[in-house]
């Protein structure tokens, strides 16, 4: 779009530090100088270790998820994932319920056993770009429970990875009052190394979203008297639900 | 903010002789500064991180140039504007001109220190532009009219009751509410804001130079309202900000996040490249990415003081401060307090007002301990003390009668018969003063050194006589 001021910034910078315009000398202290081979083999590597490692980081995760804040629960089938957030619903009375427009819903037949129960779910997406975007905020800050699928989680620090798309709308994670999560086995990442590991390769191959959250539990403050209070602006509650 | 870095004193006095404030206090600061620590032992390789990330911040700051060039050249191409200001005037400008030609009613703000220094919020406010702050914290101080009083924390000196009594005043809640009650309460009356603001302005807490990226690190979500609801985007960013590449991020929230609350991570971590793609279901239509100077360049171009831009704002060096911990956050009279507040503050908006700033320091080296990128903060605030006794005159800040008095002093130390005069007759005419050999109390100038301590008396005879006399004895 468009840059403003930046030759005289840049210059005056450049006169500070005493320093001529020109590529600095390489140094090991940041990932910059790695080439774009090294890290698409490093990414490579990622999701070898994703796939191998599958069982033993999703047992990380549902202990690392369980300490931020996540309310974690372990299912066998994709069905019995569709049976847990019916049961999620039920217990918290909510009967406004949003969902995303992911392809984990194919696999896991929320709809159905919503459905069975009289509940049903609206699904957050605006149809053709940007046509009814205020109501579709209407209905997110209306709604008692959102659920998403995930796109990563990660196992050193309990988060759950999201990159709004078209059908993921950013808001259906953060304004009901409750967020359910869907992650399926061979989606965990060790540590925020391999997230940005993955997101670097995918950047250099083109592919750059407009953003990414990590959540990490339910939103939390400690402004007041330094009381830790969840559920301040986004969720009170979230639920990861870890099929496989 | 409109610097009151001169008040440093007589705010200092006050909070310290405030007691209330002492003892609620204390608990805080241990509580964060234990999270710290725990947090700290319980990661590998805690201290090679440490290093890690400074080599990469020296090396950023280093080629600042460059970075902050493939920085903007990304953004530009992500779809967003840039905008560089050389000081607060020119980036408050920009956005509030944005906010017209926009025809934005309301603002909602994510927590920034670089508005602070702006008083952002203030001036949309001015020309009837409704502005919100939406960190807990900070709309709490908003409410209050008050400046931030730790980084991270910024009404963290408020109790319960002040905030209850704050909130009943401005929606007609009860002044009991607990506080989870008070939380819910804020919870209602923010979502409502959130629903109905055309535009945001966050701060930035790392900009990754090879994507055109910001990142921000929030708890509350209130980040992550701010980049998903308004149409109009505006993030601002002090011009030291940024690490090279998105694989630099990992370990740089590590050592951020446990450094400030003690936290493996924090609630929400919002990574931003530009305005909503095409296809996206929602997020803002205009991204404005405002990098700010302000005064960075005179840190910049001192090499002693430079490594004051390799500052994270985590606020661990605040908790760590035995000086800090008792004089509280708005002594310190601008927008950052704390030992790195003693650095930049003076540095930033005016070093001749803030001179007492550097000399707040006992140099006990705890901030340099609890600093995730190791800042040696005790030698920028020796630097910064040489600066204001000997320095260029513009900087200078030395009072006529101190000057006077280390020319007198210079004086009678020159010749050994000056010396000793001088002593005798300091004895002689102290001695009607003293009591027991001290000083009690003396007047202005010197009252500041027995305020809190007495003054010896010289020797009626000095240590030389004494020496001489029993050496005659022993040698007769």
């Amino acid at each position: 779009m468009a840059i403003t001021g930046r030759d005289t910034f840049l210059g005056r910078v450049r006169g500070a530090l005493g320093r001529s315009p020109g590529v600095p000398e390489p140094d090991a202290a940041t990932h910059l100088g790695l080439t774009q081979d090294d890290v698409r083999s490093a990414a490579d590597g990622v999701r070898r270790e994703m796939a191998d490692q599958a069982d033993s980081l999703l047992d990380a995760v549902a202990d690392s998820a369980a300490t931020a804040g996540w309310k974690v629960r372990r299912v066998g089938s994709p069905e019995d994932a569709a049976d847990v957030v019916t049961e999620i619903c039920i217990a918290t009375d909510a009967t406004r319920v949003l969902r995303s427009d992911q392809d984990v819903f194919d696999a896991v037949p929320v709809d159905a056993a919503l459905g069975a129960k009289g509940v049903t779910p609206g699904i957050a997406t605006v149809g053709e770009a940007g046509a009814d975007i205020p109501s579709l905020k209407d209905v997110a800050f209306d709604s008692e429970i959102g659920i998403t699928g995930v796109d990563y989680a990660i196992a050193e620090t309990g988060t759950v990875v999201l990159h709004p798309r078209q059908g993921l709308s950013r808001l259906v994670s953060l304004a009901p009052g409750r967020h359910i999560a869907i992650l399926n086995k061979g989606d965990v990442l060790p540590s925020l190394d391999e997230l940005f590991t993955l997101e670097r390769a995918g950047y250099q191959d083109g592919s750059l979203e407009g953003s990414m959250n990590l959540i990490s539990g339910p939103s939390r403050t400690g402004d007041i008297a330094a009381t830790i209070v969840d559920g301040i602006h986004g969720p009170f509650e979230v639920y990861l639900i870890i099929v496989g | 903010m409109l610097p009151k870095t001169e008040r440093f004193k007589q705010g200092a006095r006050e909070t310290i002789a405030d007691p209330v404030i002492q003892e609620s206090m204390e608990a805080v600061y241990n509580g964060f500064h234990n999270n710290r620590q725990s947090a700290g032992a319980a990661t590998e390789g805690w201290d090679d991180q440490r290093d890690r990330g400074r080599a990469i911040k020296e090396h950023t700051i280093a080629n600042l140039d460059y970075y902050l060039e493939m920085l903007t050249d990304k953004v530009d191409a992500n779809g967003g504007n840039v905008f560089f200001a050389d000081d607060s005037a020119a980036a408050t400008e920009y956005i509030l001109s944005l906010a017209r030609t926009r025809d934005v009613k309301t603002v909602i703000k994510s927590k920034s220190m670089v508005s602070e220094e702006m008083s952002l919020a203030h001036e949309m406010e001015a020309i009837g532009i409704e502005a919100v702050e939406t960190d807990l914290g900070e709309y709490i101080i908003q409410l209050a009219g008050e400046a931030p009083y730790h980084i991270i924390a910024p009404a963290i000196h408020k109790s319960q009751d002040q905030v209850a009594e704050m909130f009943a005043e401005t929606t007609g809640t009860d002044p009991g509410q607990t506080p989870e009650e008070l939380t819910t309460t804020a919870r209602g009356m923010l979502r409502e804001t959130f629903q109905r603001a055309d535009m945001s302005v966050t701060g930035v807490n790392f900009a990754v130079a090879e994507s055109g990226s910001i990142v921000l690190v929030t708890n509350e979500g209130n980040g992550r309202m701010c980049t998903s609801i308004p149409r109009v985007h505006v993030a601002v960013m002090g011009m030291e900000k940024i690490v090279p590449s998105m694989q630099d991020l990992a370990m740089m929230l590590r050592i951020l996040i446990r450094s400030a609350t003690g936290q493996r991570i924090s609630s929400y971590v919002t990574m931003v490249n530009g305005p909503r793609r095409d296809e996206e279901e929602d997020g803002p239509e205009e991204f404005h990415l405002v990098i700010v100077d302000n005064g960075r360049m005179r840190l910049l171009a001192d090499p002693k003081l430079r490594e004051a831009l390799y500052c994270l704002r985590c606020g661990a060096c605040l908790n760590a401060c035995p000086v800090y911990r008792k004089v509280g956050g708005h002594s310190y009279g601008w927008v950052y307090p704390g030992p790195i507040g003693a650095v930049v503050s003076p540095v930033l908006s005016g070093l001749k007002q803030g001179k007492d700033l550097p000399f707040a320091s006992s140099l006990c080296g705890a901030c340099r301990e609890a600093c995730p990128v190791k800042i040696d903060i005790p030698n920028m605030l020796l630097h910064l003390r040489q600066q204001i006794v000997e320095g260029p005159s513009e900087v200078r800040s030395v009072g006529w009668m101190e000057r006077l008095g280390w020319r007198a002093w210079r004086f009678g130390n020159m010749k050994s018969g000056r010396f000793r005069t001088g002593g005798k007759m300091a004895n002689l005419m102290g001695r009607p003063f003293a009591q027991g050999g001290m000083f009690r109390r003396l007047p202005p100038p010197l009252s500041g050194w027995t305020r809190s301590r007495d003054l010896p008396l010289t020797a009626s005879s000095p240590f030389r006589d004494r020496f001489n006399k029993r050496r005659t004895r022993s040698e007769g």
